[in-house]
C-alpha cells in the first residue's frame, strides 16, 4: 500500500494552503486545551501487586475521597488513564504489567507507588523482584515510602494533574520514542523471545511519535520472532518464514 | 503430655526411629530415608494420617545434606507427625510419595524448582513459579542472591540535596 496521495497537477488554487508552522501552532493550542480537559477527568487502574493495595480503599472512599479531585477508579486497562503500580513487582508480575500498560489508550500515565517500584524497597536483594519500574515502562511520578499514606497518594494525583495540565507528563511519548530501549530492558529479563500482542511501533506511527529510538537492535528481534505480525515482515527479510509457527 | 498410645505403637514398629513430642499436638520423628514411605503408608492406613500438609526442605551446607520434612495430620488423633529425613546433597535424589499422598506432587515440584532435588516417580517436575528463570535453584545456600541481583539489575542513584548536607556533616544512609 502506498502512503503517497495522488498528485493532481494544474489544480486551481481554491483554498489558501496552510503552512507547517501555522499548523503546528494550531496543534499546540489544541493539545494544550485537550491536556487541560484531560487533567480534570482521570480514571485510575490500580495494579495491586503488593501490600500497597491496602492504602487505596481509604483513598477512594469517604475518608479521603479521591473523587473530590476528579479521579475515580477504573476496572479495565483499556478505559483507564493512570496505571497505579502499588508495590513490588516480581518478574512474572512485570510481564502482566507491561501487557496491561500496552493495552491502555494514549495518553496514559504511570505512577510508581512505594519504595519497591523505585529501587526494589525491602526486596532489594531478591532474585525474583524487579528493582526499577522506570526501566521497563515509563513512570511519570513515584511516591517514596514504605508504605505511603493516602495523603501521599492524593498529593501525587494532584501533582500529576498539574503536570498533565502543563503538558509535562509525557512518559507515554517516551515509550514510543524510545521503545527499543524499553524493549531491550524487558528482553534482558524475559529472554529474547519476549513479545506482546500490542504493536507498539504501529501505534507510534499512528500517533506520530516515531523517533530514532523507536526501532533498533531489540525491535529487530521482535520482527524476526513475531509470527502474529508476519505481514509486517518485508518480503526480502532474510529471516522471513523461518519462524512460521502460528499461534493456536 | 504423652504420645497417644496407638501412635506410639505404630511409630515404634519402624526400625531405627527417634520420636520426640514437641507439644501436645505435634510429634517429631527422625528416621532413615528408606523407611519414610513405609511410615507414611502405615500412618495413613492405620491411624488416619491422610492429610499431607506440606513437605519442606532445608539445605544443610555443613553436612552436605538436604533435610526433607513431611508433615502429616490425622483428623482421628488430632496430632501432627513431622517426619524428618536427611538425604545426600549429591546427587540430591529421593523417591516421590505421590502414590501415597497425591498433594505430594505439588510440593515435590516446588522443591525441585527451588532446591533442585529430583523426586523419582513424581508426576510433574516442570517449571512451576519461576517460569522465566534460567539460573540455578535459587533457594540453595550456594546461590548468591546478592551477587545475582548486582549483576542483573541496576540501581537508581539517589543523592538529593538534603542528603548531601547530612553527608557533609559525617552522617548518611549507608
Amino acid at each position: 500500500m502506498s502512503d503517497k496521495l495522488p498528485v493532481i497537477e494544474d489544480q486551481p488554487e481554491i483554498c489558501r494552503s496552510v503552512d507547517a508552522g501555522e499548523r503546528s501552532v494550531w496543534t499546540r493550542v489544541m493539545n494544550r486545551f485537550a491536556d487541560h480537559c484531560r487533567a480534570r477527568s482521570l480514571f485510575v487502574l490500580h495494579y495491586c501487586t503488593g501490600c500497597g493495595a491496602i492504602e487505596l480503599p481509604p483513598t477512594i472512599t469517604s475518608r479521603f475521597d479521591m473523587e473530590r479531585v476528579g479521579v475515580s477508579p477504573m476496572v479495565t486497562p483499556r478505559q483507564a488513564d493512570i496505571l497505579l503500580i502499588t508495590g513490588y513487582l516480581s518478574i512474572k508480575t512485570l510481564k502482566r504489567v507491561i501487557l496491561s500498560y500496552e493495552q491502555m489508550q494514549s495518553p496514559k500515565y504511570v505512577i510508581g507507588f512505594g519504595s519497591c517500584t523505585i529501587n526494589g524497597g525491602m526486596y532489594w536483594n531478591s532474585y525474583a523482584t524487579v528493582k526499577r519500574l522506570d526501566q521497563y515502562i515509563p513512570a511519570d511520578l513515584f511516591i517514596a515510602g514504605c508504605m505511603p499514606r493516602p495523603e501521599a497518594v492524593q498529593q501525587v494525583l494532584l501533582k500529576l494533574m498539574e503536570d498533565i495540565d502543563a503538558g509535562k507528563a509525557n512518559g507515554w511519548q517516551d515509550y514510543y520514542n524510545n521503545y527499543d530501549r524499553y524493549l531491550g530492558n524487558q528482553q534482558a529479563l524475559f529472554g529474547e523471545s519476549w513479545h506482546t500482542p500490542t504493536d507498539v511501533i504501529a501505534e507510534a506511527k499512528h500517533y506520530g511519535y516515531l523517533a530514532d529510538g523507536t526501532m533498533g537492535r531489540h525491535t529487530d528481534l521482535l520482527l524476526k520472532r513475531a509470527d502474529y505480525a508476519l505481514d509486517r515482515v518485508p518480503e526480502d527479510y532474510p529471516e522471513r518464514g523461518k519462524n512460521e509457527r502460528r499461534l493456536p | 503430655m504423652s504420645i497417644p498410645a496407638k501412635l506410639n505403637d505404630v511409630l515404634h514398629e519402624m526400625p531405627g526411629i527417634k520420636v520426640r513430642m514437641m507439644n501436645e499436638r505435634r510429634v517429631r520423628v527422625d528416621l532413615s530415608p528408606d523407611t519414610l514411605p513405609a511410615l507414611l503408608e502405615i500412618l495413613k492406613g492405620r491411624l488416619g494420617y491422610c492429610h499431607l500438609s506440606a513437605i519442606s526442605c532445608v539445605d544443610w551446607v555443613q553436612t552436605d545434606q538436604f533435610e526433607l520434612v513431611y508433615h502429616v495430620w490425622s483428623h482421628m488423633l488430632k496430632t501432627m507427625v513431622s517426619a524428618h529425613i536427611f538425604i545426600s546433597r549429591q546427587p540430591g535424589q529421593f523417591i516421590s510419595v505421590y502414590d501415597i499422598h497425591a498433594p505430594a506432587g505439588f510440593f515435590e515440584r516446588d522443591i525441585h524448582e527451588m532446591f533442585g532435588v529430583h523426586f523419582e516417580g513424581a508426576p510433574n517436575l516442570n517449571k512451576f513459579i519461576l517460569t522465566s528463570w534460567g539460573g540455578p535453584p535459587p533457594m540453595l545456600k550456594s546461590f548468591n542472591t546478592r551477587e545475582y541481583v548486582e549483576k542483573t539489575f541496576d540501581w537508581v542513584q539517589y543523592s538529593p540535596d538534603w542528603l548531601k548536607d547530612i553527608e557533609a556533616k559525617g552522617g548518611g544512609i549507608d
